[in-house]
């Protein structure tokens, strides 16, 4: 193969490793896009048996936001497969043991029930806060886009910028803002 | 002493059953135990095989389209486009290419794929075609009704 088709090939079929950030993200909506990811159905060349997926590393799991009263409502069921073995746990209490079980089960259950799913699930990486191995950080060339908008907190925001940001009007002296 | 009935006694099963059967089992040479040596197990599972296949000439085709779909997909997305927009552009703009050759355009000749998105997309917008639906203005905007005498039926006294 002459220099430019190798290069042409690997850039074709390479293993990219890319980083999400779910801050503040409906693990089950960002669930659909990881797995998109994950399976290869981003590549036109993709195919269930050529093995094009890439690798997804999910960082903050621990800030992940579940819609409406789901914290509180919503329960994962478990059976260790002896008799009286069935549990349900509600999702605060399994997000308290393991911050990256919820994402990882949204993307277990968004994922065609295959052979092939536990194997590319393997090719997933989540960490529940921003620390993650420096390894696992050199390999990752590219950030997918949050699916929700995160808002700048107003408390986060440096007084500098905050002082200098042009006024409409200022308050009079003796005026009481409740 | 001549035995003329004996011979009427001898049974012949099938001139051509050696034959008859090995057609079942030319087709079953790669099954496992039994089923590729044994007749009537072979037969079973040969008549199975030969179902799934008649079955299997739809389904392929159904298989196929589903993956040239993904890919097509795949490929829009790379050039901010939905499949639907795509479609709806290039049929309007009546290039006729189906599936399977957008498919291969998009895996083998990438720049061509990227020039027919950007037809869909040009073709879209002179339409004005925003949401799925045509957004253009009322047909009756050229029409004067000044010259039509409706102002003088408005102001008209009604009884």
């Amino acid at each position: 193969m002459s220099a430019a088709k190798r290069v042409q090939q690997w850039a074709t079929f390479a293993r990219s490793w890319h980083i999400f950030d779910c801050k503040w993200q409906d693990p089950y909506e960002s669930a659909h896009v990881i797995k998109k990811y994950l399976m290869g159905m981003h590549k036109p060349i993709y195919h269930p048996m050529n093995d094009c997926g890439d690798v997804v590393v999910c960082i903050n799991s621990r800030e992940i936001a579940l819609r409406g009263d789901e914290w509180r409502k919503r329960a994962y069921f478990h059976h260790t497969g002896y008799p009286g073995g069935a549990s349900w746990t509600l999702a605060w209490e399994l997000h308290n043991k393991d911050p990256t079980m919820i994402i990882k089960k949204a993307v277990y259950r968004a994922m065609t029930g295959n052979l092939q799913r536990r194997h590319t699930m393997q090719r997933l990486f989540i960490y529940p806060g921003e620390n993650v191995p420096e390894d696992v950080l050199q390999n990752v060339t590219n950030q997918i886009r949050q699916i929700r908008y995160v808002p700048k907190r107003l408390d986060h925001i440096p007084e500098e910028e905050v002082k200098n940001y042009p006024k409409v009007m200022e308050y009079p002296e003796d005026f009481v803002v409740k | 002493m001549v035995f003329l009935s004996v011979i009427n006694w001898a049974r012949c099963r099938g001139p051509d059953e050696f034959w008859r059967k090995r057609r079942i089992f030319r087709l079953a040479a790669h099954y496992i135990g039994r089923r590729r040596n044994c007749y009537s197990i072979a037969v079973r599972n040969v008549h199975r095989a030969l179902v799934y296949a008649t079955k299997a000439r739809k389904l392929k085709k159904e298989d196929m389209k589903s993956l040239w779909d993904v890919r097509i997909t795949a490929a829009c997305e790379q050039h901010n486009i939905t499949l639907f927009s795509l479609r709806e552009g290039l049929d309007r703009a009546n290039i006729m290419l189906d599936r399977k050759s957008l498919s291969d355009l998009a895996s083998w000749e990438p720049k061509t794929f990227e020039a027919l998105a950007a037809v869909a997309k040009y073709k879209l917008e002179t339409d004005r075609f925003i949401d799925g639906q045509d957004k253009c203005h009322p047909t009756g905007i050229n029409l004067n009704l000044k010259d039509v005498m409706l102002e003088a039926w408005l102001n008209e006294k009604k009884k």
